[in-house]
């Protein structure tokens, strides 16, 4: 596929043959609803830029207002390809919102559809040493401390112990979770600039080299969710700790 | 449906072999800690090994993650007591998939436990080489820190 192909790639109605932008639903010709074009991405879908900081509520508007011009009711009557078609639109837009929403999960979509390997796979130990410096080391040592609370907390240390421990051990998690929050907003806001200064539809960045700005913005996200998953852990034990303490 | 473990997964799960900590500071001594990003689990496993013989004395573990990230470790440490470093090296992780019978989706499991083996017996392999160059009287050099994932 040509690198500047994304924004030409049109979709053909199949009623009556007309081709429409990427980002159309309707066919400009005939007004029928088209069916899925294979190339689409959820970003062109709900008509807005590549790019990772989102208005949820112009997000909710779009999505309500789709949902609403490819609902299957209004497809009643008419013929079985355009009934297909508002189906599939639908149920594509469901899975589109549900993704563009979470910022995680929109971050793991942009790494697909610009041709990078997901977070969370196992990496080689190359790989692996990517990772923050010593975080390892921090999360198996707040690992052990928690396991050591649920310890002391079962055998009936007392509460006012065994939460003075809990929340001396939740203060260096909460601290790298906002930590890591805060990088997440940074790296986004950096790739939407990136984006800016790219211009419509650059190449995908599964095809520029490792010195590529935008690249290494995605690879730096990519970490940060691997080790993002790492204090995650430590905060669902941590408040599952806290429920037990305080039911 | 719920996922299922094998009974081999739930013996070791239920009973695990052993959890605990050996010295990491001593040199004959090797410290693994590995993660796998995919489930946040972390994973200790330590090798103590006779330097006159190169054979694993003892193993140990302790694993923060699923049962079968548990029984992978357990089954390795099992495993490497009694091996030389270079038998305990050819432990691949289908030999603890085909043991424990993993599903699929929890391979990675025990490829974060053969990780764990390279990267504790790396981490030993560096102590000892650090021990030579340094000393010829035999005792440990201060410090001496744990290896992280994967083999330098």
């Amino acid at each position: 596929m040509p690198a500047d192909s994304r924004s030409l790639v049109l979709q053909s109605c199949r009623h009556c043959g007309a081709g429409a932008p990427a980002e159309a639903h309707f066919c400009p010709q005939c007004e029928r609803i088209l069916s899925v074009a294979r190339h689409g991405d959820y970003f062109t879908f709900f008509g807005l830029p590549r790019k990772l900081t989102i208005d949820l509520g112009d997000l909710e508007r779009r999505f309500r207002d789709l949902s609403r011009r490819f609902h299957p009711d209004y497809f009643y009557n008419a013929s079985p390809a355009e009934r297909l078609a508002s189906l599939e639109r639908s149920s594509y837009l469901n899975d589109a919102y549900r993704v563009l929403r979470q910022p995680i999960d929109r971050v793991e979509y942009l790494l697909k559809l610009e041709g990078l390997a997901p977070a969370g796979r196992q990496q080689a130990g190359a790989d692996a040493s990517r990772l923050e410096p010593g975080l390892l080391e921090e999360v198996f040592e707040l690992n052990e401390e928690l396991d050591a609370i649920h310890r002391a907390r079962a055998a009936g240390a007392p509460a006012d112990e065994v939460s003075r421990r809990l929340e001396a051990a939740a203060r260096p998690i909460e601290a790298r979770a906002a930590q890591q929050e805060e990088r997440l907003a940074a790296l986004m806001a950096r790739w939407d600039e990136l984006m800016e200064e790219a211009g419509p539809a650059p190449r995908p960045v599964a095809e520029e080299g490792g010195s590529s700005a935008r690249r290494q913005t995605l690879e730096a996200l990519r970490t940060l969710l691997d080790e993002r998953s790492y204090v995650e852990n430590l905060l669902q034990l941590l408040a599952r700790e806290r429920g037990e303490l305080h039911p | 449906m719920t996922m299922s473990y094998s009974d081999k997964v739930l013996e070791h799960y239920n009973n695990p072999r052993n959890v605990g900590s050996l010295p990491k500071d001593d040199v004959t001594v090797g410290t693994g800690l590995v993660g796998a990003p995919e489930c946040g689990d972390v994973m200790k496993l330590q090798v103590k090994v006779d330097p006159e013989t190169g054979v694993i004395a003892d193993a140990k573990f302790k694993t923060f993650g699923c049962g079968s990230a548990i029984a992978s470790s357990s089954l390795a440490t099992e495993w490497l007591k009694g091996k030389t470093l270079d038998q305990a090296l050819e432990i691949k992780n289908v030999d603890i998939v085909n043991e424990l019978s993993l599903p699929p989706v929890k391979i990675h499991c025990s490829v974060l436990a053969e990780d764990a083996i390279k990267a504790a017996i790396a981490d030993y392999k560096r102590k000892q080489a650090e021990a030579e160059q340094g000393h010829d009287n035999g005792t440990a050099p201060a410090g001496g820190g744990t290896a992280a994932a994967g083999v330098r």
